[in-house]
């Protein structure tokens, strides 16, 4: 068997078939039992290693040639595997809570291995036309059938193809600059299209006002979903960059254009997440906010770039799950996440609302939760840098933090005669539950990522240096 | 290892009691079990005493390169006072629990078990990251308990605002973190830079709502004499330990008079409304504010052990008075003791507590030391409005007053052992001429009308004061959404994608001019 059958066509043909075959109260239990099962594979079986299993030996070789293209995985890819299949697996089994249609497993199941396969590709560039099919096919799960597209997903779309050509004409002269060093011009012309390409990638202000109006028309779940899988994939690809071309990591003005990107992506987001009257809205406000912390990582002068990465990225997946799964419960029963709909809803959906709560509080960093100690890390490789840029990320997570507080005094504006009742379901209270505890125990013992952090350095040695 | 055996004695304890509320809700002895739990866990924090200091570390936070501070609880002469003080507030609250009308194994045994094993690891905190970590508990404990015990949007917004005063005290714990990380050196209490001394006397401030002055608790809570007293004491109590661990050197700034001149401020009304208010209840945030700000003071005058005399009084003086809901005179006079702590003089619980520089404050100081005071006299003598001990058992009658006296006996006895501030002299010209001004008071009290109780409607907590200040801010950020609000839909609307295009236009001509 080979790592790529394995990680990326097993899990696309069983995606393919929930679609076509199998009803849809079994397609999360399947979906996200296929997702765990490759999760713990990728933790014990090691790649292009032997392993003895009594007189059996198993082997996973490592890659496999496709339409003259190769798809590779190496050993340190375990850990990455794993993180990725694990978290795939606890937005699969959180469909069933959150009463998204089966086309989400099915869907999510085909994009996380086209994603996965974004990570393999062999030269590393087609990665960004992997990305691209891979954003084509969330458009049928943002847009329920036969719906006109809301304007948020006709957006996410030009975006993500502009990002393309950016990245494929920029590998093209990168070519070049490897070849002539000392070309000023086509260093400049190829970092600029090359950042373009990322900025629309990552939804760089003012390129990610798609975001807020996705959370305005969309399940919050399958957004929430995107919010998590798009952003992951592109850090790692980004990485990738980082880590063949050194003149990238050199380069000055790239690195403080990079970090300005995600200062002002840190604090417009917190400061907008403030002032918003959606809850959905402020979900988004504070995804692109985390994701101008990764930006901002990718741009310090340190030798912990991967490990701040994945410190941050690990946790995003979950809190993001949390989030959104009681944002799905809400909306499905107030009319709209406004602000005047949810009033007072602590009282009747008390799991959900907690949930929520805390999940918010955990993006604005606050201690104790899963957010807080890739914050506290991330702030104090910064503070030795520049004080002002630390204290704009501060500014915006206190924005997050303001965001935090006003949800929950809209939530707890209760009238007095208003009694507490749980209405959630009981797979909905246990799902939640899980994922509140997860939060609580990443926030207080971050080293239990730590099997996964050791080989992840390995993946990009040369960015360590 | 003591520090987890106390806090483990509570907590274990806590569970107990939950799991005896499923298994056997009508079970008798679980008041026992909570009433040993106490006892058992106030007697492990004396034992410190034969061991300080001592320290205990959890697991280190990994990777290691990333995270150079561990979880690390230290019990020395500054957290020993305040954990015994912490332990003997707990246990107080389960042994005067057996004189209140409704006994029955309660959430409130429960809260107030947890509370104290929270509080003793706040205070034995050796480091911002673990008191970061520990304050986040407490609060999320606090505004949890606090939310399920208060009714009506207006109580719920206080809630919430309190929470917030002090997530944003929080929130300059951690920037203190980064701007000592700044300076390139890693922040604990042992080497704190002159910037960031402030900016932790800042954050203790503003949890405790002293800058701004504001009442961060609400007086309406159903929660009154158990686990309110517990909840409000204990957590303003963890609060002030951050000033108690401030280095005297870094404070050295003119930032710091200005502090001083606003918790001067704040502890002159604190100790004029605590006169003024109708009851000990509906005083208590008062009460609280008093304190502190004199505990601010007295960190802030260069001396930080002055901030664990006062915030042990805060804890023994206030729970003795707190816990009293039963008419019996020789147990008012007995809480009289609490005047004697808190009179500065010599060989008192606060005798330290002015060793500091005060300057030209010091008149100001002996003001509001004299109106706090004079305030606990006239509460603690009030016959009025008490339940009686007559329709109690035996047993109830006895353990009672043990509650109180167990507060009088621990501020007395901590006058006298156990930590720095203990067997001084202090400041005694001081302390004589603030208890001649608290006699006055007290004698001026029923004689002048402007001295006279306000009545209990008119103690409006956060709202009318605050008002003002909410006001304005309001406002501003009403004017922020609006321009939020434009900004949103210009680049969400029709020509959306333009402007987006335009403004990337725009930042990459503005970078392409910062580069060389």
């Amino acid at each position: 068997m080979s790592a790529p059958l394995l990680w990326i066509a097993i899990p696309f043909l069983v995606g393919v078939s929930i679609l076509f075959f199998l009803r849809e109260r079994f397609s999360a239990f399947i979906g996200g039992s296929v997702a765990a099962i490759l999760a713990l594979i990728a933790l014990i079986f090691p790649i292009d290693e032997a392993l003895l299993l009594g007189s059996i030996s198993l082997k996973i070789s490592p890659s496999i040639q496709f339409f003259g293209r190769s798809f590779e995985f190496s050993a340190a890819d375990g850990a990455l595997l794993a993180i990725i299949y694990g978290l795939a697996a606890l937005w699969f089994f959180g469909t069933e809570a959150s009463g998204t249609a089966n086309r989400f497993v099915s869907l999510g199941l085909m994009i996380v291995s086209l994603l996965t396969a974004s990570i393999a590709v062999e030269p590393f560039l087609f990665a960004a036309l992997l990305i691209e099919i891979a954003a084509m096919l969330v458009i049928p799960l943002l847009v329920p059938p036969y719906q006109k597209p809301g304007r948020g997903v006709v957006r996410f779309l030009i975006y993500q193809t502009f990002a393309m050509p950016f990245i494929l004409f920029s590998g093209w002269m990168l070519a070049g600059v490897e070849a002539s060093p000392g070309d000023l011009g086509t260093t400049t012309q190829a970092g600029t299209m090359l950042g373009l390409g990322f900025a629309f990638l990552f939804a760089v202000f003012p390129l990610y006002n798609w975001i807020p109006m996705l959370m305005d028309e969309a399940s919050p779940y399958v957004a929430g979903f995107l919010l998590w899988a798009l952003p992951t994939f592109t850090v790692i690809f980004a990485l990738g960059f980082l880590d063949r071309y050194v003149w990238l990591r050199t380069s000055p003005q790239l690195s403080n254009a990079i970090q300005f990107a995600g200062v002002f992506m840190v604090a417009s987001g917190g400061v907008f997440a403030s002032l918003q009257r959606h809850i959905g809205r402020m979900m988004g406000y504070s995804a692109i906010a985390e994701t101008g912390l990764l930006i901002i990582i990718m741009g310090l002068p340190s030798s912990e770039i991967v490990n701040l990465t994945f410190l941050l990225l690990i946790p995003r997946g979950l809190v993001l799950a949390v989030w959104a799964l009681a944002l799905s419960i809400l909306k499905r029963n107030a009319y709209s996440l406004l602000f005047n709909e949810v009033q007072g809803l602590a009282r009747s959906f008390p799991a959900a609302v907690t949930a929520l709560l805390l999940a918010q509080l955990s993006m604005a960093g606050f201690p104790l939760l899963a957010g807080f100690p890739a914050r506290l890390a991330v702030w104090q490789e910064l503070a030795g840098q520049s004080l002002t840029m630390t204290l704009w990320v501060f500014i915006g997570m206190l924005g997050l933090l303001a965001a935090a507080i006003r949800s929950l005094a809209v939530f707890v504006m209760a009238d007095e005669e208003k009694k507490w009742r749980v209405n959630e379901s009981w797979v909905q209270v246990t799902m939640l539950g899980l994922g509140v505890i997860g939060l609580f125990i990443l926030g207080m013992f971050p080293q239990i990522l730590q099997p996964f952090l050791a080989d992840l350095p390995s993946l990009f040695n040369r960015i360590g240096q | 290892m003591l520090i987890l055996i106390s806090c483990l004695l509570l907590f274990v304890t806590a569970l107990a009691l939950m799991v005896l509320r499923v298994a056997q809700p009508i079970a008798r002895y679980t008041w026992l079990v909570a009433a040993g739990g106490g006892i058992l866990a106030s007697l492990s924090v004396f034992l410190w005493l034969a061991q300080l200091p001592f320290e205990i570390a959890l697991p280190a936070w990994r990777p290691a390169s990333l995270f150079t501070t561990p979880i690390l609880f230290r019990a020395d002469e500054i957290s020993w006072p305040f954990s015994i003080s912490m332990a003997a507030l707990t246990l107080a609250v389960l042994l005067t629990a057996a004189a209140r009308p409704v006994f029955v194994n309660s959430f409130s045994w429960v809260g107030a078990l947890a509370l104290g094993g929270v509080g003793i690891l706040a205070v034995t905190a050796d480091n911002p990251l673990t008191l970061l970590l520990v304050w986040a508990s407490l609060d999320l404990t606090e505004l949890i308990t606090q939310l399920r015990s208060v009714n009506g949007k207006s109580n719920n917004e206080k809630v919430v605002v309190s929470f917030s005063a002090r997530a944003f005290g929080l929130g300059l714990l951690l920037w203190a973190n980064v701007a000592s990380a700044a300076g390139g050196s890693v922040l604990d209490f042992q080497s704190i830079s002159a910037g960031s001394g402030l900016y932790l006397v800042a954050a203790a401030g503003l949890r405790l709502g002293v800058f701004p002055l504001h009442l961060p608790y609400s007086s309406e809570s159903s929660l009154r004499r158990g686990l309110g007293t517990s909840l409000r004491l204990i957590s303003a109590a963890s609060s002030m330990v951050l000033l108690a661990r401030t280095p005297t050197e870094s404070l050295n700034s003119m930032a710091s008079s200005l502090l001083t001149i606003l918790a001067l401020v704040a502890a002159i009304y604190g100790g004029w409304m605590w006169l003024r208010a109708p009851d000990e209840l509906n005083g208590r945030p008062y009460w609280t504010i008093s304190l502190v700000s004199l505990s601010v003071i007295s960190a802030l005058s260069g001396n930080p052990s002055g901030a664990i005399a006062w915030g042990c009084a805060l804890i023994l003086v206030g729970g003795s008075l707190f816990l009293s809901s039963v008419q019996l005179p020789w147990l008012n006079r007995a809480t009289l003791a609490g005047v004697w702590s808190l009179s500065s003089l010599p060989f008192s619980l606060t005798a330290g507590a002015w060793l500091g520089r005060l300057g030209f404050f010091m008149p100001f100081v002996i003001v509001a030391q004299a109106l706090t005071v004079a305030g606990f006299i006239r509460h603690a003598l009030r016959p009025s409005g008490r339940d009686s001990l007559e329709s109690q058992p035996g047993w109830a009658r006895a353990v009672y007053p043990a509650g109180i006296l167990l507060l009088v006996i621990v501020q007395i006895l901590l006058g006298f052992i156990g930590w720095d501030g203990a067997l001084q002299v202090g400041a005694w010209l001081q302390a004589l001429l603030a208890s001649l001004l608290t006699f006055g008071l007290v004698w001026a009290t029923p004689r002048f009308r402007i001295l006279n109780p306000i009545r209990a409607h008119w103690v409006t907590s956060t709202t009318s004061r605050w008002s003002g200040v909410s006001q304005g801010f309001w406002s501003l950020y009403r004017g922020l959404a609006k321009i939020s609000q434009s900004i949103s839909v210009t680049l969400e609307g029709e020509g959306g994608i333009m402007w987006t295009l335009l403004f990337v236009v725009l930042f990459i001509s503005l970078l392409a001019q910062g580069s060389p």
